[in-house]
């Protein structure tokens, strides 16, 4: 078990340092200039520009970053917004993804395996078939049409909730809910799935002979079993609600990690691309493993190897 | 169940409560007065700064030797209580106020301008609007010692700038510059507390430079009508009235936030929902249906007006075809800038023919500019070569994604080309980094652009196509355009002045036409005038937070009793009225 963690940290390393140098050498190849404008200063300011972010030689650079990244843990000061180093960003802004992101995968999860389970039960019925629908509807809706149909619902026709912005629980319901659907729509489909599978097993039925209360069956013996795929799920799923709530932040106003991240590439603040895409990719290796790790833990039936 | 999925629950919530917890907004009392911006605010060293958002928060944190008059603009006292202009219009000498403080209490002196200036008058600051500091004598040559690295680098007391004691500060021009005053009030000449600033200070060998974090609150001491209290990245600027501020009594807003919002439906969102009391930006989609309600008459809160900005096509004068002055001439002849007004923006932006907006800047009279004139449009491009567009090699139009409005005039201008002149042409629609390098290298055939000036003269628009200005993306060059403006740099008559700079002008826009004037821009706000008062809508869009305030509902003026930013249908009536000549 140890080992196979050490093993794992050690392979994320150099994935983090593949990472950067493939994203380092990517952006110094995309087309644009961080230093130009609309208004071009005299081509002295342009140079000290350069010089104070190290960019003149882009090989030297190369290893520049790294160091100040292995010295300080942080690549300085951002291109477009010189105040605040790379650092201050993500430690302002990756707070409020991550609060978004592990409220909504709550949400997904209850809901969901709630949902799920309720289906798989009244196997057939009107509202298994309801389920069924709203599933696929909540799998396949983009969330920005999710999102602009709740903002016009609640916040401009009934308006009983704010319309974005962060700072008080009534505006993390609606984003949280958005960013929710998709993955509790699969996390329904998983469980409908997992409990009819154990339904039929004979466990089951010897519980149920021994003359324990159907819920008593539902919770102690069904669940527990049917839950593994659904714990497998939680880890990518994790890391995809992370990466990917860019669009409901844009929507919703709110200052997570993603909108920054979109502007930064767009403005090519490459101290500030480079450290949101080695915060990402820390957190899908961390977030992989950690699900692995749960797998095995919940699963006798798995090793680690 | 209990093992399974209950331990990632508990997770989960312990994650999203920390992380909600940590960035939560800090329970208030009353809600501040909301001042929401169209874009984030990049930096807060007034020497940097070049975007209007951080222009608006740099005039509320600090002031400069002068402030602008909130309605007008025109300078008058700030931190110099008075001042005196040398004969040959030159030398000006300021008398500072005793009573200007910094926000931790200290007295603002002659001594800080200059530790200001200096900063930012050396290379390594990179401050964007450095040139505006080269009308000072010895400026540019201090400027260029430096960033030639020279042996013997000029010291800065060569520099036209002098402390004669504490409170007495002189200034000593290269040539006459009508306009400087108005300049000092402006973010770049503004001073900076050099002990706040000592602690972030890092050497260099004998270059000192600045951690940026100096700019962040609580290390931030400015001299302006509010202080810092905190600054959330990518959501808020969050302002307190400075109580050391020597004119205290006309800040009537205790407690202002700055705000952003990452998109402009949310921002309008907010607005409509009263999380924000004031947008200032027109929010693009929804611009031509709230400002046609405005016209109407059913919305009240709609304030807009044509500013000092101009919307043109830029010739790359270095293109075979596009050096010739008459395929210019006759591109901007074919055009019918009424219709793309009227049909593509749906905004009321006022279609010109020449470059400076015309009428705002009191003095100057524009040339008349060429109207509208297919015949002689489809002469010209015979005489030069391409009779109906034949011989023309096909025109790349290039244009950005920063408005969606900038694809849809393009593709409206080069429809109009082809059935006018048979021109034919391409569009290439690019990320704003991405359009700025390929106009600075050239990769363009003609390109849309906007200007918004700096300061009210013509020159801000005419040193645009100046030989050798880092600004002439256009490779205009012409001998007696550059004369024209030389003689005007060194006139001091005001009218004299604005003759020659009419003169240039014509050049431009009737001779040789390097960029097709199309429409001088229009923008706006969206506020309750009963609710918040003390706004304006001012030609250059410089809103002076200074006077922002709520209205209690007795306050609300009547006509005759009108203040700055008088009520929403009066305002709006007003921009109506002068529309196109702002006042």
């Amino acid at each position: 078990m140890k080992s196979f963690i050490l093993r794992r940290l050690l392979q994320s390393v150099l994935v983090l340092g593949l990472v950067y140098t493939a994203t380092f050498w990517l952006l110094m190849a995309t087309p644009g200039d961080p230093f130009i404008g609309q208004k071009q200063p005299p081509p002295a300011i342009l140079r000290a520009l350069r010089q104070r972010y190290g960019l003149n030689d882009p090989g030297r650079a190369y290893f520049a970053y790294a160091w100040r990244l292995v010295r300080y843990g942080d690549f300085g000061p951002t291109i477009s917004y010189e105040n605040f180093s790379v650092g201050d960003v993500i430690r302002q802004t990756l707070p409020v993804s991550m609060a978004l992101g592990a409220l909504a995968l709550l949400l997904a999860l209850w809901l969901g395996v709630a949902a799920g389970t309720a289906g798989a039960l009244l196997k057939g019925r009107w509202p298994d078939v309801a389920l069924t629908v709203a599933t696929q509807f909540g799998i396949s809706m983009p969330n920005f049409v999710i999102g602009s149909a709740l903002l016009l619902l609640f916040a401009v026709d009934l308006t009983v909730l704010p319309p974005g912005g962060w700072g008080t629980f009534q505006q993390l319901i609606l984003p949280a809910l958005t960013l929710a659907l998709p993955y509790l729509a699969y996390i329904a489909r998983l469980s409908r799935a997992g409990v009819r599978d154990v339904m039929t097993a004979d466990f089951v039925r010897t519980a149920r002979a021994k003359g324990l209360p159907p819920w008593r069956v539902v919770s102690r013996h069904i669940l527990p079993n049917a839950s593994l795929s659904i714990l497998a799920f939680l880890g990518p799923a994790a890391a995809s609600i992370l990466t990917g709530s860019f669009v409901v932040e844009k929507v919703f106003a709110i200052p997570g990690l993603g909108e920054v991240f979109v502007n930064a590439c767009l403005d090519k603040d490459i101290p500030l691309v480079l450290g949101i895409v080695l915060v990402y990719t820390l957190g899908l290796v961390l977030l992989n493993l950690l699900a692995d790790l749960a797998c095995a833990w919940a699963d006798p039936r798995i090793r680690l190897a | 169940m209990k093992r399974t999925l209950l331990l990632p629950s508990l997770l989960l919530l312990l994650i999203g409560a920390l992380g909600y917890e940590w960035t939560a907004a800090p329970p208030a009392g009353r809600r501040p007065l909301v001042f929401c911006q169209a874009g984030q605010i990049h930096t807060l060293d007034p020497a940097k700064m070049t975007w209007l958002q951080d222009i608006r928060a740099a005039l509320a944190l600090w002031e400069g030797l002068v402030q602008y008059n909130p309605r007008t603009l025109a300078p008058m006292p700030g931190v110099a209580r008075r001042w005196r202009i040398s004969d040959d219009a030159r030398r000006y000498t300021f008398f500072l106020r005793r009573s200007a403080r910094w926000s931790n209490g200290s007295p603002v002196t002659a001594q800080d301008f200059l530790f200001a200036w200096r900063r930012m008058l050396h290379p390594a600051t990179a401050a964007g609007y450095v040139t505006m500091f080269f009308h000072v004598a010895g400026a540019k040559a201090y400027f260029d010692s430096r960033a030639r690295r020279s042996q013997h680098p000029v010291p800065f007391s060569t520099v036209g700038v002098r402390a004669l004691n504490r409170r007495t500060l002189r200034i000593q021009l290269r040539y006459p510059c009508p306009y400087f005053l108005s300049l000092l009030a402006f973010p770049p000449f503004f001073p900076l507390n050099p002990q706040a600033m000592r602690l972030f200070a890092v050497r260099h060998g004998r270059q000192i430079s600045y951690n940026p974090r100096w700019t962040r609150p609580p290390h931030l001491v400015t001299d302006g009508p509010y202080e810092l209290t905190a600054w959330r990245f990518h959501q808020y600027l969050a302002l307190r009235r400075n109580p050391y501020y020597w004119d205290r009594r006309d800040v009537r807003c205790r407690r202002l936030r700055i705000a952003n919002y990452p998109d402009a439906q949310a921002a309008f969102l907010a607005y409509r929902s009263g999380m924000v009391d004031v947008l200032s930006f027109l929010p693009g989609n929804f611009a031509p249906e709230l400002v046609r309600l405005a016209q109407q008459g059913r919305r009240h809160d709609v304030h807009y007006r044509t500013v000092f900005g101009t919307y043109y096509y830029l010739c790359n004068c270095r293109h075979k075809a596009l050096a010739d002055p008459r395929v210019r001439l006759a591109l901007d002849l074919a055009l019918d800038k009424r219709a793309i007004v009227r049909d593509i923006t749906r905004l009321p932006q006022r279609p010109v023919n020449v470059l400076v907006p015309p009428g705002t800047i009191a003095g100057y009279h524009s040339p008349r500019g060429l109207a509208r004139n297919v015949h002689q449009a489809r002469r010209l491009l015979a005489a030069a070569g391409y009779p109906d567009g034949r011989g023309l090699p096909r025109l790349k139009i290039l244009t950005n994604t920063a408005a969606p409005m900038n694809a849809r005039i393009a593709e409206a201008v080069a429809a109009m080309w082809r059935a006018q002149l048979g021109v034919r042409s391409s569009i290439t629609q690019e990320e704003s980094k991405i359009f700025h390098q390929d106009m600075v290298q050239g990769h363009f055939d003609i390109a849309s652009a906007d200007w918004y000036g700096d300061y009210m003269d013509p020159t801000t628009w005419l040193d645009l196509f100046r030989t050798g200005n880092p600004n002439n993306l256009s490779g205009f060059s012409d001998a007696r355009y550059d004369a024209l403006l030389e003689r005007a740099g060194r006139t001091a008559n005001s009218t004299r002045r604005f003759e020659l700079l009419r003169q240039a002008e014509t050049i431009l826009v009737e001779q040789q036409m390097p960029a097709l004037p199309l429409f001088q821009a229009l923008d706006g706000m969206l506020y309750n005038g009963r609710r918040v008062g003390g706004l304006n809508l001012n030609v250059r869009l410089i809103t002076l937070l200074k006077y922002i305030h709520r209205r209690r509902p007795r306050e609300v003026p009547s006509r005759s009793t009108q203040r700055i930013g008088s009520r929403s249908s009066t305002c709006r009536q007003r921009s109506h009225d002068s529309f196109g000549v702002p006042t």
